[in-house]
C-alpha cells in the first residue's frame, strides 16, 4: 500500500516559510528577528495552541537560511545536566562551520520544543539550564511552548522575543486540504473538507491526519463519510468516561463506550476501582462487580507488554462490572485522584525509612528485607518499647530516627 | 556481612547452631550432608527447600562452618534473591566473588554460593542462573534455598540434590526454646512454651523472637503464659485484623483504607498481605471451621488472580469486598435462625 508509506502530516510538512499556513504576523515577526534583530534578544519562545505552525516554521526557516537544528523536546528529560550535554556543546561551537567555507551553512540552532512540558520534579534546575544557555549562545536559540502562563516559564520571558501563534482560519485549512487531496488524488466534497477544516478548531496538523485517515480506503470524500469523526475527535475525558460508564444501561453500552473513550485504560481500571464501592451500595451487588473488575485486571496482567489481543477480553470484563445491576444507578461524585497514587505519595519516606530498618536486620541475621519485615520488625519493635535503651540499637546500628520510628509504629 | 567480633545479640542469631551436629530435629538431612562433609570434593550443588523457619539457612551457614571454618566468610558468598535487584546484580556479584576470592580451601577445591530466596527469582533469571551455574561449577558449589522448589525450572533442580525441610516437632521445638531459656537465665514455664509453639506452627525463627521479647517484657526472668499472650497479641499485625473485621462487617471503604494504609505506610506487598490475611482468618475465634474454609477458598482464589494480574491492591480490593458479602450472608443466616 503505496498511500500508507508516510504520514501526510510528514510528506506535506512546509518546506519554505511561504509554505506554512497562517498566522502571517507570527512569521514575519519570527523571520524578522533571525535575519536581523538577534542582537536585540537573544531567543525567541514562540507560543499557541498545538498544530498550528510552530514547529513547521522553524524547520521551514531553517531550511531557507540553511541552519542546522539542534532540537531537544519535551520526550527529553530537561534537567541541568541534560540540557547541558546537548545544548552546550551546539550553542558553543558557531565560529567552526563559518571557516570551513561552506556558503549554504549558517550554523546550529537550538530548538527546545515543549518548554511548557518541563515539570517540577524531574527537570529541576532545567529552567535555570535553559536560561544560562541562551545567555551565553552564540547561535540562535528558539523555544516553543503550548501554553506561556506557566509560572516557572517567567523568568524565560524576559529574555525572548515572544511571538504568538493563533489557531488558523477555517478557510486556509481548506485551501490546503484542497491542495493535498489533488496531490493525492482524492476526490472530496467540499462540505467533507469544510467539516474537517471547522472539526480540527484550528488545528492543521490534526485537520492533515484526519484527512488522512477518512480517504484512506477509497479516493473518494463525501459529507457522510465526516460523520464518524465526531467521535473520534472529542476527546472523552476521564470523568465523562466514568459517568458513562457507570449509568451504562447495559453490558454493550458500556463496552462500546469503552472502545470510543482515549482515556488510559490502566488509569480508567484503577479510577474504576477507586468508585465501585459508590456506585454499588449494596454488599452482594459490590462483590460480583468486584469480581469483574479483578477479572478485568488478571487480563491486562496477562496483555502485558505485547498480548494486546487479549484487550477485548479486558474490556469486556470491565464493562460487566459496570451494569451488575443498571436499576440501582444513583449519580454520586467520583473520587480522584487515584486512592493509591495519593496514599503511596503521602508515606513514601515511612517507607523508605522502614527499608532502612530491614536492610540492617538482614545483613545481622541473614534474613531478607522481607523476611525481616514480617519475622523481626514487630518483635524488635517490642522490645525497644521496653528496654530503651537496648543493647539491639547499637547491634542493628539503628539511628535515633529509626529507633523513633520503630518505637512510634502503629501497631500493624 | 555481620561484624564476626560482635557477639550476636538477636536470639535467633546468637544460638544459630555452627555445626550440623548442633541442628534441631533434622537428623536424616543432618545425616546426609555429613556423609558429603566427610569427602568434600564429592559434594554437588543443594538445593534446600521448605517452609520459613525450619533451619535451611542455618543448614547452609552450618555447612560453610564446617567447609571452611573460622575463614568461612573469605570463601562464602551469601545472596538474597529478593534483595538483589534483578539477575544482572546477581551475575556481577558472583562474578566478581569468583575472581577475588582464593577458589579452594585446603583440600576443599571451591568456594561457596549461597543463595537465599531463590524461588524469588523470575523464570529468564533462573535461565541466567543456570547458565552462571555451569560455568562456575568447577569453581564453585551453589546452595541454593527456597521455599517450594517447584518454583524453580527443572534444568536448575535437576543439578542439585535437593533436602526438603518440613514443619519442626513440637517436642524438639520445646525443648530447643528451654535450652535457650536456660543461658539466658530465663524461667520459662511450661504452658508458656507451650503456647509460643501453637502460634508459631513450625516456624523456629518466630518462636525464638517471641521468647526474647517476652523476656525483655519480665525484668524478673519468668516468663508466664500471659506474657506470652502479650507479645504474641502486640506484635501480630493489628492492621491486617482491623482490614479483615472492617471488610466482614460490612464497612468495605475502611477496610479497603487499612489495606492502603498497610501498602503504603510499611511497603507490604499485595501477596505478603494476603499471606497475613490467611494466617490471621484462621485464629479468629468467631468464624466456625466451615466458615473458615469458605473464606479460605475466596483467599484462595484471588491469591491465584494476584500473581496473574496487574495491580494488587485492586485485587485485594476486590476480595475485601467479597468478604464483605461473606458477612452479610453469615449475618442474614443468624437473622433467619
Amino acid at each position: 500500500m503505496q498511500r500508507n508509506e508516510l504520514l501526510w502530516v510528514e510528506k506535506y510538512r512546509p518546506k519554505k516559510i511561504q509554505d506554512v499556513v497562517g498566522n502571517e504576523e507570527a512569521k514575519e515577526l519570527f523571520v524578522e528577528w533571525l535575519k536581523n534583530k538577534r542582537h536585540t534578544k537573544k531567543a525567541v519562545l514562540l507560543y499557541g495552541p498545538p498544530g498550528v505552525g510552530k514547529t513547521a516554521l522553524v524547520n521551514a526557516a531553517a531550511n531557507e537560511f540553511g541552519f542546522t537544528i539542534i532540537e531537544m523536546n519535551a520526550s527529553d528529560t530537561r534537567s541541568e545536566k541534560a540540557v547541558n550535554a546537548v545544548a552546550k556543546p551546539a550553542t558553543s561551537y558557531v565560529a567552526l562551520d563559518n571557516f570551513s567555507g561552506s556558503t549554504k551553512s549558517s550554523g546550529n540552532l537550538l530548538f527546545l520544543d515543549e518548554v511548557d512540558g518541563i515539570a517540577g520534579n524531574e527537570d529541576r534546575g532545567g529552567v535555570a539550564a535553559i536560561l544560562k544557555i541562551v545567555e551565553e549562545s552564540l547561535v540562535p536559540v528558539i523555544l516553543a511552548a503550548n501554553d506561556p502562563n506557566i509560572d516557572k516559564l517567567r523568568p524565560l520571558k524576559k529574555v525572548c522575543l515572544l511571538v504568538r501563534f493563533q489557531q488558523v482560519r477555517i478557510p486556509l485549512i481548506i485551501a490546503l486540504l484542497q491542495k493535498i487531496c489533488l496531490l493525492e488524488h482524492v476526490h472530496a466534497e467540499f462540505e467533507a473538507l469544510e467539516r474537517i477544516a471547522q472539526n480540527s478548531r484550528g488545528d492543521v496538523r490534526s485537520a492533515i491526519n484526519d484527512l488522512q485517515s477518512l480517504s484512506e480506503t477509497n479516493r473518494t470524500l463525501t459529507l457522510q463519510d465526516t460523520v464518524v469523526l465526531t467521535s473520534r475527535n472529542k476527546d472523552v475525558s476521564m470523568d465523562e468516561t466514568l459517568r458513562g460508564f457507570f449509568s451504562a444501561k447495559s453490558v454493550a453500552e458500556a463496552s462500546s463506550l469503552l472502545s470510543y473513550s482515549s482515556v488510559d485504560y490502566d488509569d480508567f481500571l484503577l479510577s474504576v476501582s477507586d468508585n465501585l464501592p459508590r456506585r454499588y451500595m449494596d454488599p452482594g451487588e459490590l462483590a460480583a462487580a468486584y469480581d469483574f473488575v479483578s477479572q478485568a485486571d488478571v487480563f491486562r496482567g496477562r496483555i502485558g507488554t505485547e498480548n494486546w489481543h487479549l484487550l477485548k477480553y479486558f474490556y469486556n470484563a470491565l464493562a460487566k462490572a459496570a451494569a451488575v445491576n443498571p436499576q440501582s444507578y444513583k449519580p454520586f461524585e467520583f473520587i480522584s485522584p487515584p486512592i493509591r497514587v495519593m496514599t503511596l505519595f503521602w508515606t513514601k519516606s515511612r517507607r523508605s525509612m522502614l527499608d532502612a530498618i530491614c536492610s540492617k536486620i538482614g545483613v545481622q541475621c541473614h534474613v531478607s528485607k522481607e523476611t525481616a519485615k514480617e519475622d523481626f520488625v514487630p518483635y524488635i519493635k517490642e522490645i525497644l518499647i521496653k528496654q530503651k535503651k537496648s543493647p539491639l540499637i547499637a547491634y542493628f546500628k539503628f539511628t535515633p530516627e529509626e529507633v523513633d520510628f520503630l518505637i512510634k509504629m502503629s501497631r500493624f | 556481612m555481620a561484624a564476626t567480633s560482635e557477639e550476636a545479640l538477636m536470639w535467633v542469631e546468637k544460638y544459630r547452631p555452627k555445626t550440623l551436629d548442633e541442628v534441631v530435629d533434622l537428623h536424616d538431612i543432618v545425616e546426609s550432608l555429613k556423609a558429603f562433609m566427610r569427602n568434600p570434593k564429592t559434594m554437588p550443588h543443594l538445593m534446600l527447600a521448605g517452609i520459613p523457619g525450619t533451619g535451611k539457612t542455618t543448614v547452609a551457614l552450618c555447612i560453610a562452618h564446617e567447609l571452611f571454618g573460622q575463614n568461612w566468610r573469605s570463601f562464602t558468598l551469601e545472596l538474597n534473591a529478593s534483595d538483589e535487584r534483578g539477575i544482572d546484580t546477581v551475575r556481577e556479584r558472583i562474578k566478581d566473588f569468583s575472581r577475588y576470592s582464593r577458589t579452594g580451601f585446603g583440600n576443599i577445591p571451591f568456594a561457596l554460593i549461597i543463595l537465599d530466596e531463590s524461588d524469588q527469582m523470575t523464570g529468564p533469571a533462573q535461565t541466567a542462573l543456570r547458565r552462571i551455574m555451569e560455568i562456575g561449577s568447577r569453581t564453585s558449589r551453589f546452595i541454593l534455598i527456597c521455599n517450594q522448589s517447584s518454583k524453580i525450572i527443572e534444568p536448575i533442580q535437576s543439578r542439585c540434590a535437593i533436602f526438603r525441610f518440613s514443619r519442626l516437632d513440637r517436642q524438639a521445638m520445646k525443648e530447643h526454646l528451654q535450652c535457650i531459656a536456660k543461658k539466658e537465665n530465663v524461667k520459662l514455664q511450661p504452658e508458656a512454651a507451650e503456647r509460643i509453639v501453637d502460634y508459631s506452627e513450625g516456624d523456629l525463627r518466630h518462636a525464638i523472637n517471641a521468647l526474647q521479647t517476652a523476656s525483655a517484657y519480665r525484668e524478673g526472668g519468668i516468663v508466664d503464659e500471659k506474657t506470652v499472650s502479650l507479645v504474641i497479641g502486640e506484635a501480630s499485625p493489628m492492621l491486617v485484623q482491623k482490614m479483615i473485621r472492617k471488610a466482614l462487617y460490612g464497612d468495605f471503604m475502611e477496610a479497603r483504607k487499612t489495606m492502603y494504609d498497610i501498602m503504603g505506610s510499611y511497603g507490604f506487598s499485595g501477596s505478603e498481605i494476603i499471606r497475613q490475611i490467611q494466617r490471621e482468618i484462621f485464629k479468629m475465634s468467631d468464624l466456625t471451621p466451615e466458615q473458615k474454609a469458605d473464606l479460605s477458598n475466596l483467599i484462595g482464589e484471588y491469591d491465584y488472580r494476584l500473581t496473574q494480574g496487574a495491580n494488587s491492591d485492586i485485587q485485594l480490593s476486590a476480595l475485601l469486598a467479597q468478604f464483605a458479602r461473606f458477612g452479610k450472608s453469615i449475618e442474614e443466616s443468624y437473622a433467619t435462625k
